[in-house]
């Protein structure tokens, strides 16, 4: 694999990653503005699992690209 | 932690994941990787932390738990205008600090307290949604006397109460919960959410 396509692939990881991050930020955002039970668990179940899913999936595409 | 700094981490997290995520080749340099892993460990971890507190925080208020239908006339029965109604009095005559009424008498003051009320909120939330309860509501355990004493422990008013005091058994069996506070005939005028079309309200509520 050449060290272009593996900037490349690292370039769609981190976009990847950040979308999912950004997308968690911005329902936190909009929770913190509503004042509602509801709120908490669209901010844990929604906003909280994307923000995981992003930050895991960027340590696992660093681990990756430095395996290879 | 003031509501400001948790909008000012989530905006600049925003800021620096976007730079990450519009020109992902800034990352090809060290001090990109370094911007990187801040824009998609740190900063977000960060910003999650606060939003945790925050919504943690005002989950305590009285007004988080009174948006609940199910929880108005609990609220209603702090306006009673009757002195042996043990929450009206305590509310309304500032025993207990209003915006986190409920949260004074229903905390577990032991270590971790806070966390299991929390976990009973989150409980709470998906009764609410999902279990359709029934009034009246009943607590998990029998109340313990251990809330009432967080405040009323060297009080004079209690300390020196003329029941309290009828025996010396009786201060020892209520410091040890043998005997409640509230079920043992004393203070227990609570809540009683199905007698509030037979009383009269304070504060014209």
């Amino acid at each position: 694999m050449t060290a272009e396509s593996n900037s490349v692939k690292m370039a769609l990881r981190l976009r990847v990653a950040g979308t999912c991050i950004l997308l968690g930020l911005l329902i936190e955002a909009l929770t913190l503005t509503w004042n509602s039970p509801i709120a908490f668990l669209v901010f844990l179940g929604f906003g909280g699992l994307l923000m995981f899913a992003g930050i895991v999936f960027y340590l696992l595409s660093l681990v990756s690209s430095s395996a290879t | 932690m003031p509501v400001w700094l948790t909008y000012a981490v989530l905006v600049l997290t925003i800021a620096v994941i976007a730079i990450v995520v519009l020109a992902p080749s800034v990352t090809v340099s060290r001090g990109g990787k370094i911007l990187a892993f801040l824009a998609l460990f740190i900063f977000p971890v960060l910003a999650v932390s606060l939003g945790y507190d925050h919504h943690m925080e005002r989950s305590k208020q009285t007004s988080f738990c009174l948006s609940c239908h199910l929880m108005e006339p609990y609220g209603r029965s702090l306006h009673v205008d009757d002195a042996t109604w043990l929450p009206a009095q305590h509310y309304q005559n500032h025993r207990v600090p209003h915006d986190e009424a409920c949260y004074t008498c229903h905390e577990d003051y032991v270590m971790y307290g806070t966390i299991k009320a929390k976990w009973r909120g989150m409980h709470h939330v998906y009764a609410q949604y999902f279990e359709n309860p029934k009034p009246p509501l009943h607590l998990y355990h029998p109340y313990n006397n251990r809330e009432c004493l967080h405040c009323h422990l060297g009080a004079r008013s209690f300390e020196q109460g003329t029941t309290h005091n009828a025996d010396p058994q009786i201060m020892a069996d209520i410091k040890s919960n043998k005997m409640s506070c509230l079920t043992s005939g004393c203070h227990d005028q609570i809540h009683n959410s199905t007698k509030l079309n037979e009383v009269r309200f304070w504060n014209g509520k």
